[in-house]
């Protein structure tokens, strides 16, 4: 992909980045910017300091001096250039969050050639330090704020060094089209679940009313764990002492059914209601509750487990 | 940002700091010196006891102090030594008071200033050199607060590196760089540090023990003919008027005027006379020059003056006759040379007699004179006795031992008896010959004391009575070696035992010479007028041209660079990379991707899981793949097990 004329001396390119791609990024001169930072001006002046004194005193000594040192100023923006160059980016994964946490991206630095990065700084909200040795691949998680439910796109993340010398910051902003989503943020206040309209069920599944019946979860043995169980159910003592993972059994379990239900949630507006559901649905997964779920657009049959919990939390997200 | 200040860093900043003001310890007051070393120690000490570190009331105090002690010292900010403790002094106060980064940078700079200053005191090629390194250091802890985890001897390698990489483009801007003198009144005056020569008068009696230093004069690189070491007279100052126990130059030189040209026969040698810096004008040129440059002038008594300030290293050409006659003498100068202090003694007028000095043509008394020298008793010492009064008489008659002022002052005072106007001329005679560089070195040692007489038809001429002396009467502690080579006393060789042991340290000693010498003429001295001759050879005319030479060759130099730096990128991906992309790629024809950020571990897992049927080949490829990527014994047959296995994979 080539840039034309204008899209290069683009102002947004220089802070920004590029287009977002999802595709890894190797760092070259097109994506690299250096420029002094407030050391190196202040190196430039001490450099003009010191002409000014070999040229009243005369003295050749100070000149080579001052000769060295501006050159030693040249020299750094190659290293500075150098510091970055060649290490390509990768997006990773990303893991959904609640509103108003911080959504963390990783990122995939592989440093493909035989010199140490030292001190490479990469931000996006917050800035992370790391150093890279020769052909180290890192991934490293960078946190955003989010505020709304729904998809997060990733902002700029921006990859910077001022190795060696401090006098130059060379800078990369990169845009990766890497999104999270973002789950409503759970209601605080704790309200107790809907009532379970028995008819309803009934009505739906007529051969499971007569197991509905509720606080009948007396625990009657343990069986062999399964991929799925909840963690609450787990014999942890059992396990403790070697015996292999058991799952608890109780009487009640399989009977307590939950209907989480859009129109019921009380709340004054879409977004509060939203907040409710997810809190019920956290806490329905907490406690190992069989949930079903429905919202305008979306009914999910009662379960339970990690993909059933994830598949509701995003039904929120996007609704 | 408060920076969480590294101990390592502090202390390799302090490290440099002290490294960087040591050398100031020759011309800083002694005050003002230690009340920096006292708070670099202090810095020192808070590196690992940091409750120690001054607040801001005590800091204040150290600044009123700071100013009231350079106060004192200089009355003032401005010049040399002024401006050299007030950065010293600035550094040391700065040191307390580290709080951010900034902070450590603005001490760096500060700290590259105080080196510079040091250039002003020395410009020695050892002095560079030790100010190089002490750069280097302090580059190095640059890198070091700028590199998380560096080492002390990886963040010296990098700055090393990043030195050498900018010399070629500093000594680029060194040859082109427009050297532009600066105007006068942007000079500061400042004390000569310049070597005490030769003085301006001469009191044999008063020595009693001539000192020999080592220190070098000046160097001559001839064009042509080297003169032979008898011939080497280098003239200084002329002293006519004497006391009787002083000598000094005549008030009067007005005579100038009506003196007679001086007619050139015999040799003549050019050469470049490059003067160390002196505290007088003074400039010793061959005797007798003829020609030199509009920089300096010849006075009545043929000695050349510098018109400019003399507390430099100064280069002059010139042209000098080893024969010469200055024709007939002026009235002054007739009466200044036949000056006494008073009427001569019984003794001195029976000695004259004695000698025919009131009857023989000149000629002829002179050689009587000089064979008296020969004859008698008389010594060659360095240390020779105290004569307070009548010094003349009494070395003449009683002591008889004394050195080249004494021969010289003793001649002329016979001279002037006799009626013959004569007069001391100091200087240097003889100079060793530098053979690495080429030229010749005359050093303190060599001062000397001659005389010259004014003879008829002939003019000023020359005569050395020390050179008359018996080789067997010269003491034993003269340095035989320093004295010989100078030609200063002239023994026959036959008599001397050149010391063999002692010639290699002599040859090392010309060759460090020789390097100091194209150090002074090529870098040091490297000045408007020497830059502008040199890029004329070059074919460098004018500015533009100048500018475009600069662009040009900091353009190529820069590529060059740049290749040097950027090409260790394109190193060879491992072999077992390689093998083991490939064996992914096969993977991936199948469908199993290998996730980014899956170690080859956890990939291979999952591959056994997704593919039982490979998982026997997977595992093994997995095996070898890691144990050639990360263990250290790398063993051939694994390369080989690894490329037939991939080679043979099938997905």
């Amino acid at each position: 992909m080539s840039l034309s004329l204008k899209q290069r001396f683009h102002r947004s390119r220089f802070i920004k980045g590029e287009k977002a791609t999802d595709k890894s990024i190797t760092l070259s001169h097109r994506r690299i910017f250096i420029l002094p930072t407030q050391r190196g001006l202040g190196f430039v002046i001490l450099i003009t300091l010191l002409l000014l004194i070999a040229f009243v005193y005369n003295n050749n000594m100070v000149y080579l001096l001052a000769f060295i040192l501006a050159s030693v100023f040249f020299v750094t923006i190659l290293h500075s250039f150098k510091s970055l160059a060649g290490l390509v980016l990768t997006q990773g994964h990303s893991q959904a969050v609640f509103s108003g946490e911080a959504a963390g991206f990783d990122i995939v630095i592989n440093n493909p050639n035989n010199v140490q990065r030292f001190n490479l700084q990469a931000s996006l909200d917050r800035t992370v330090n790391f150093t890279l040795v020769e052909q180290e691949k890192k991934s490293i998680t960078l946190y955003a704020v989010t505020q709304q439910r729904g998809w997060h796109n990733i902002d700029t993340v921006t990859l910077s060094s001022t190795y060696p010398l401090g006098l130059f910051r060379a800078w990369s902003p990169l845009r990766f089209a890497a999104k999270t989503l973002v789950y409503p943020k759970p209601n605080i206040e704790e309200i107790p679940f809907p009532e379970t309209e028995v008819d309803q069920a009934q009505e739906q599944s007529p051969t499971l009313a007569n197991k509905k019946t509720k606080g009948s979860d007396d625990f009657y043995g343990l069986k062999e764990y399964q991929a799925g169980d909840p963690i609450k159910h787990i014999h942890w003592k059992a396990f403790a002492k070697g015996q292999g993972l058991f799952s608890k059994q109780y009487g009640g379990e399989s009977l307590v059914e939950l209907w989480l239900n859009y129109d019921q949630t009380p709340g004054n507006n879409d977004e509060q209601r939203l907040s409710q559901l997810c809190r019920w649905v956290i806490d329905a997964e907490n406690a190992g509750l069989l949930y079903g779920f429905t919202i305008p657009g979306v009914k999910l049959e009662p379960g339970y487990g990690k993909a059933h919990y994830e598949k509701c939390l995003q039904a929120l997200a996007l609704f | 940002m408060v920076l969480d200040v590294n101990q390592r860093i502090l202390v390799f900043l302090l490290v440099s700091i002290g490294l960087i003001t040591l050398p100031h310890i020759n011309h800083m007051p002694m005050t003002v010196f230690s009340f920096f070393s006292l708070l670099l120690i202090w810095r020192f000490v808070c590196v690992w006891k940091t409750n120690y570190l001054p607040n801001k009331i005590i800091i204040l105090l150290l600044v009123i102090v700071a100013v009231v002690l350079l106060y004192t010292q200089h009355k003032g900010f401005l010049g040399r030594d002024a401006g050299t403790n007030l950065f010293v002094t600035a550094l040391g106060l700065k040191l307390l008071e580290i709080k951010k980064e900034r902070d450590l940078y603005l001490i760096s700079y500060l700290a590259f200033i105080v080196a510079s200053t040091q250039f002003l005191y020395q410009q020695s090629i050892l002095m560079a050199g030790y100010i190089l390194f002490v750069c280097c250091v302090l580059i190095a802890t640059l890198v070091s607060i700028n590199s998380q985890k560096a080492a002390t001897v990886s963040a010296l390698k990098t700055a090393t590196l990043i030195i050498f990489q900018a010399l070629p483009i500093s000594i680029v801007l060194f040859v082109l760089f427009p050297r532009v003198e600066a105007p006068r009144w942007m000079l500061f005056n400042h004390q000569n540090t310049a070597i005490s020569g030769l003085s301006d008068s001469l009191e044999p009696g008063s020595i009693s023990r001539l000192g020999l230093s080592d220190e070098l004069v000046f160097r001559v690189k001839f064009a042509g003919k080297i003169p032979p070491p008898n011939q080497r007279y280098w003239r200084g100052p002329v002293f006519s008027w004497t006391n009787g126990k002083r000598w000094t130059e005549s008030k009067n030189l007005f005579f100038k005027k009506n003196q007679h040209k001086v007619t050139y026969t015999g040799e003549s040698y050019q050469y470049t006379l490059m003067m160390e810096p002196q505290d007088k004008r003074w400039v010793f040129a061959l005797d007798m020059p003829s020609l030199y440059p509009d920089s300096v002038t010849k006075n009545a008594l043929y000695q050349l003056i510098n018109k400019d300030n003399p507390g430099k290293r100064a280069a002059y050409k010139i042209t000098s006759f080893s024969q010469y006659n200055t024709g007939d003498i002026t009235k002054t100068e007739r009466k200044d040379n036949l000056q006494l202090p008073s009427d001569p003694s019984e003794k001195i007028i029976h000695l004259v007699t004695q000698l025919q000095g009131f009857e023989a043509p000149a000629e002829r008394f002179i050689q009587s004179v000089l064979s008296h020298f020969k004859n008698e008793n008389f010594y060659y010492t360095l240390t020779p006795p105290l004569m307070e009064e009548n010094p003349i008489e009494t070395f003449l008659f009683d002591t008889r031992y004394g050195f080249c002022s004494h021969y010289a002052t003793a001649f002329v005072y016979l001279m002037r008896v006799a009626g013959l106007p004569a007069r001391v001329v100091a200087g240097y005679q003889g100079g060793e010959h530098n053979k690495v560089g080429g030229f010749l070195e005359v050093r303190q040692a060599n001062a000397h004391a001659w005389a010259e007489v004014w003879l008829k038809n002939k003019g000023w001429t020359r005569f050395d009575p020390t050179a008359a002396i018996a080789p067997e009467r010269v003491e034993q502690d003269v340095n035989i070696d320093l004295q010989i080579a100078t030609g200063l006393v002239n023994f026959s060789p036959a008599n001397i035992n050149v010391s063999r042991a002692l010639s290699w340290m002599k040859s090392a000693k010309q060759l460090w010479s020789g390097i100091d010498y194209s150090w002074q003429r090529w870098v040091i001295n490297y000045s408007t007028v020497n830059q502008s001759k040199f890029l004329s050879s070059l074919g460098i005319n004018n500015i533009s041209s100048m500018v475009q030479w600069l662009v040009a060759s900091i353009a190529l130099i820069t590529c060059i660079l740049a290749w040097t730096i950027f090409k260790t990128r394109q190193t060879k991906i491992a072999e077992e990379l390689i093998l083991y992309q490939r064996y992914c790629k096969k993977l991936a024809r199948a469908g199993v991707y290998k996730k980014a950020g899956e170690t080859a571990i956890n990939f291979s897992i999952r591959v056994q899981h997704l593919r039982p049927d490979i998982a026997e080949e997977v595992k093994k490829i997995t095996a070898i793949y890691i144990r050639l990527r990360y263990e250290q014994n790398l063993a051939k047959e694994d390369f080989i097990l690894l490329k037939n296995k991939v080679a043979s994979f099938k997905a």
